[in-house]
Formats: structure tokens, C-alpha cells, sequence
């Protein structure tokens, strides 16, 4: 699985970082490294909302807050 | 061979209790890249040494760079100058260094500290002859130039600093010479080594200078092009042009922001791959991407460039951050300022819907603003700057 956070101007802004650090400690957490790849993006065009992130091909707009939620339903029961 | 540019980077520090520095630095530099610097120290402090030294440096900068000789500028100097009432004489010390197109440099010597030339990190005695002008001896030498010649011209409150404290006769210049050639560096840039020698004379004097101490580093470097491609073009049609162009111009690549970095990318056919690395917490990650020196966001890493060229001509003290940090912005810095004599901006005018939120602090009349006094900064410091918008 491949999840890609965008870390352009507007998406930095927003909190790119936070999201990124906390992507991070979750896959480190449920031990995730070998089925989820993490990576950046700059723009994907999605300037607009909040940070822009997807999920293979899925675009979703996240919080920094929501992310542990998002995590949980985008990422853990995709994978189960 | 591309030609030699000199990279001058001047600091002072005025005498405890004095509100004017009686040290003056004259930078004068002609058209056909010959440059002529006068270091000049006034008798006493505050007003006075203000005054001597400054139609010293001014006077001497002026008439040589007129063509007159050295007899005449001292001629001039010795039957200007007021007359101290208290001391009887009229009195200013002075170094003077013409660097002549960059390729020979000739030293006219007058009771200042001699200075001292770092060729390869190492210590380069100078050849001095003596000459008598209207009574006064004048130290002269002549030198011609090479890559990473480091010239260090300072007036005595630096070899004075420390005098009554830690040190019984000063900083004496053989010691300045071995601290300059344990700290040598190539890529310092003269106004880092001149910060770090007046900050070593603040912390000798404990941070109560004892005279005005004034330091000149002048750092002959090779010509280095800079090339910033920032923004995508206001018509989109343009893109292929302008990047083009920017790629086709000599010397090294650097592409700001998501859109434009992207552009490139298309055009060369190759993968952008962002980083996931913070090195600093409030600059977005860099980019790779083939082909191109270095890759970064936008509008908040040129900003933080911005801030620190500010500061690079201030006292510098941000140069401790991005002289060895990796973040974007500090990579451009040591790029930018330390490294290159010419830089060209390749500026698009696209306006991006998103930045034009106005909760956002990135809107297009920043970028505009950003590039327009980015610009002033490095022409500041003495570095060609062209900017082409598209």
C-alpha cells in the first residue's frame, strides 16, 4: 500500500509535517513498514482543502488531528 | 579559465562607551573588475577618528580611483586632514588593497596592522618594500592573485584586543595568522571570516572593545553562476521556454516551489522524488531530481532564504545555522552566498489559486516581493544578479 502525503507550500502550511511525523510513528507502531510505503508528494492540486494525501490512487484531505482516524479506516482495516 | 571575482565581506565593532566607529572601510569598484578597498583608522575615538578616518578612506578611494599616484593621495591626505588640537597632528592610519581586474593585487601600507594573505590556508608572507611620502614611510607590496587568496585587513583594535586581560601584548598577528589557518575552510565566504574574527577580538576584549575594531576579509573566488528557477510562467504555453533557457544557462541549477519543480521534471523526463526528511520543522523537505542540483518548495523556503541574506549583511550570526544545516533553505544559503559570484533568477508569474487564500501568508505579491529584495541583498554583498521573468 502506498500512501503519499503532500508536502508543497498551501499543504505545509496546513500541517504536512504533523501528518507526516505522526504517518510515521503509526506504521512504526503496528509494525507496517513492510506493507506500507510512505512518500511525499509536492502539489498534487489539491490546494485548496486541507492536507491533501492519498492512498494508492485514493485522494483524501486531512486533518493533522484526524489522522490517527484516518490511519484506522484508510489504512488498518484496508489492510486486514 | 573563468576569471577571478573578489567576495569582500567588512565588520566592525566601535569602541565601549562610543557611539561611532573611528574605523572606516571605502569600497570602490570599477568597470572593468578592478576594485579598490581603503581600511582607515582615525586618531583617538568617537567624532574625531569618525571624521579622520572616513575623508581618509573617502579621499584616498576617490583620487585612486581617478587614476592619481599614491604620492599624490597622501600629499592630499597630509594637508587635509584637520589637526588634532590635543595631540598636534593630524593623524589616520590606513591600508589600502587595488585589486587590479582581478588579477594582481597591489598593497599600500601606512601604520595599520599588516595585512595577511592566506594563500591555500596557508600563510603568504608578502614581499614589502618601503617608500617615503611627505615624511611618511608607506609599506608597499605587490602580489598576483589565485583562487582562495585570502586577504585579511584589519585595523590595531584587533591586535589589541585582549591587551590587560587574557593577553599580555594582545592578539598578536602570528597568533591571528594560526587561528585563521586552524579554522581554514574554502568555502568560508569574507564576510563569515570576518565575523568570526571580530567575534574571537569581542570575546579577547570580553566583550568591552578597548579601541574600534574593524576587520576586511576579501576572498578571490572563481566565478560560480547560480542559476533559480522559481514559479511557474504566467502563460502556460511558456514552460518549455523558460525552462529551456534555464537549464541552458551555465553553471549550477536550483528549482523553488511544488508546480515548477514538476515542470522540470516533464521536461527532462525524469522522476521528482520528494524527501519525508525534516531537517528543519518549519522548512518543507527538498526534492530530488536528475539533472538538478537541488529541488525545494517554494514561497516559505525562499522566505527563510530572504531572512538569512538579511542577516548575512547584518551581523550574520544565522550563518551558525545555515552554513552546515540540510534543509532547503540553508543548502540555497551556502549555495547563494557563500558560494557564487553570479546568480540568475528564472521567475515565472503564474499566480497559483491556492496561495491566494488569504489565510495563507504566501500570496503572489510576497513571491514578487521576495525575489525583488532578495535581489537587493546579494547585489549588496557584490554579486552580478540578472532576473528574467516569464
Amino acid at each position: 500500500m502506498k500512501v503519499t502525503v503532500c508536502i508543497g507550500s498551501s499543504c505545509h502550511l496546513k500541517g504536512s509535517r504533523q501528518v507526516v511525523e505522526r504517518l510515521k510513528e503509526l506504521i512504526a507502531q503496528h509494525q507496517l513498514e513492510d506493507r506500507v510505503e510512505l512518500s511525499a508528494s509536492f502539489c498534487m492540486g489539491n490546494c485548496q482543502k486541507d492536507v491533501c494525501v492519498t492512498v494508492n490512487d485514493n485522494v483524501f484531505s486531512i486533518v493533522p488531528e484526524d489522522v490517527d482516524a484516518f490511519f484506522q479506516t484508510e489504512v488498518i482495516e484496508k489492510l486486514a | 579559465m573563468s576569471e577571478l571575482r573578489a567576495d569582500i565581506g567588512i565588520q566592525s565593532m566601535i569602541k565601549y562607551g562610543e557611539e561611532l566607529c573611528g574605523d572606516h572601510v571605502d569600497l570602490q569598484e570599477q568597470e572593468d573588475g578592478s576594485a579598490l578597498v581603503v581600511l582607515a583608522d582615525g586618531l583617538g575615538s568617537g567624532v574625531k577618528a569618525n571624521i579622520l578616518s572616513t575623508l581618509t578612506a573617502k579621499i584616498i578611494s576617490t583620487m585612486m580611483a581617478a587614476g592619481l599616484s599614491m604620492e599624490e593621495c597622501v600629499k592630499t591626505i597630509a594637508d587635509t586632514l584637520p589637526v588634532d588640537s590635543a595631540r598636534g597632528v593630524a593623524y589616520s592610519t590606513f591600508t589600502i588593497i587595488r585589486l587590479l581586474q582581478n588579477r594582481q593585487a597591489e598593497l599600500f601600507e601606512y601604520d595599520n596592522p599588516y595585512m595577511i594573505l592566506l594563500r591555500d590556508g596557508k600563510n603568504y608572507p608578502l614581499e614589502r618594500s618601503e617608500m617615503t611620502v611627505s615624511g611618511k614611510t608607506i609599506v608597499r607590496s605587490k602580489v598576483t592573485l589565485q583562487e582562495n587568496d585570502l586577504f585579511i585587513a584589519m585595523s590595531d583594535g584587533c591586535t589589541h584586543a585582549g591587551i590587560g586581560l587574557d593577553k599580555k601584548f594582545g592578539w598578536e598577528r602570528d597568533d591571528i595568522i594560526a587561528y585563521l589557518e586552524s579554522l581554514y575552510d574554502p568555502s568560508f565566504s569574507a564576510k563569515t571570516w570576518a565575523t568570526i574574527l571580530l567575534e574571537e577580538c569581542s570575546n579577547l576584549y570580553k566583550f568591552k572593545p578597548g579601541d574600534d575594531t574593524t576587520i576586511c576579509a576579501i576572498r578571490m573566488q572563481r566565478q560560480e553562476t547560480l542559476n533559480v528557477m522559481f514559479g511557474p510562467p504566467a502563460v502556460h504555453d511558456d514552460s518549455e521556454r523558460m525552462v529551456s533557457q534555464f537549464l541552458a544557462s551555465a553553471g549550477k541549477h536550483v528549482v523553488c516551489g511544488g508546480t515548477t519543480s514538476q515542470l522540470v521534471a516533464d521536461y527532462l523526463h525524469k522522476e521528482l522524488r520528494p524527501s519525508l526528511h525534516y531537517a528543519d520543522p518549519d522548512i518543507p523537505p527538498i526534492a530530488y531530481l536528475d539533472g538538478i542540483d537541488l529541488v525545494t518548495e517554494g514561497v516559505i523556503t525562499v522566505n527563510r532564504v530572504l531572512e538569512y541574506a538579511r542577516d548575512f549583511l547584518e551581523d550574520n550570526q544565522s550563518y551558525v545555522k545555515w552554513g552546515y544545516k540540510d534543509d532547503g533553505a540553508s543548502q540555497i544559503c551556502r549555495m547563494m552566498l557563500e558560494e557564487a559570484t553570479d546568480v540568475n533568477f528564472f521567475i515565472g508569474r503564474a499566480i497559483n489559486p491556492a496561495h491566494q487564500n488569504p489565510n495563507l501568508p504566501i500570496n503572489f505579491s510576497i513571491k514578487m516581493q521576495l525575489i525583488i529584495e532578495l535581489t537587493a541583498c546579494l547585489k549588496k554583498m557584490g554579486k552580478r544578479v540578472q532576473v528574467t521573468y516569464f
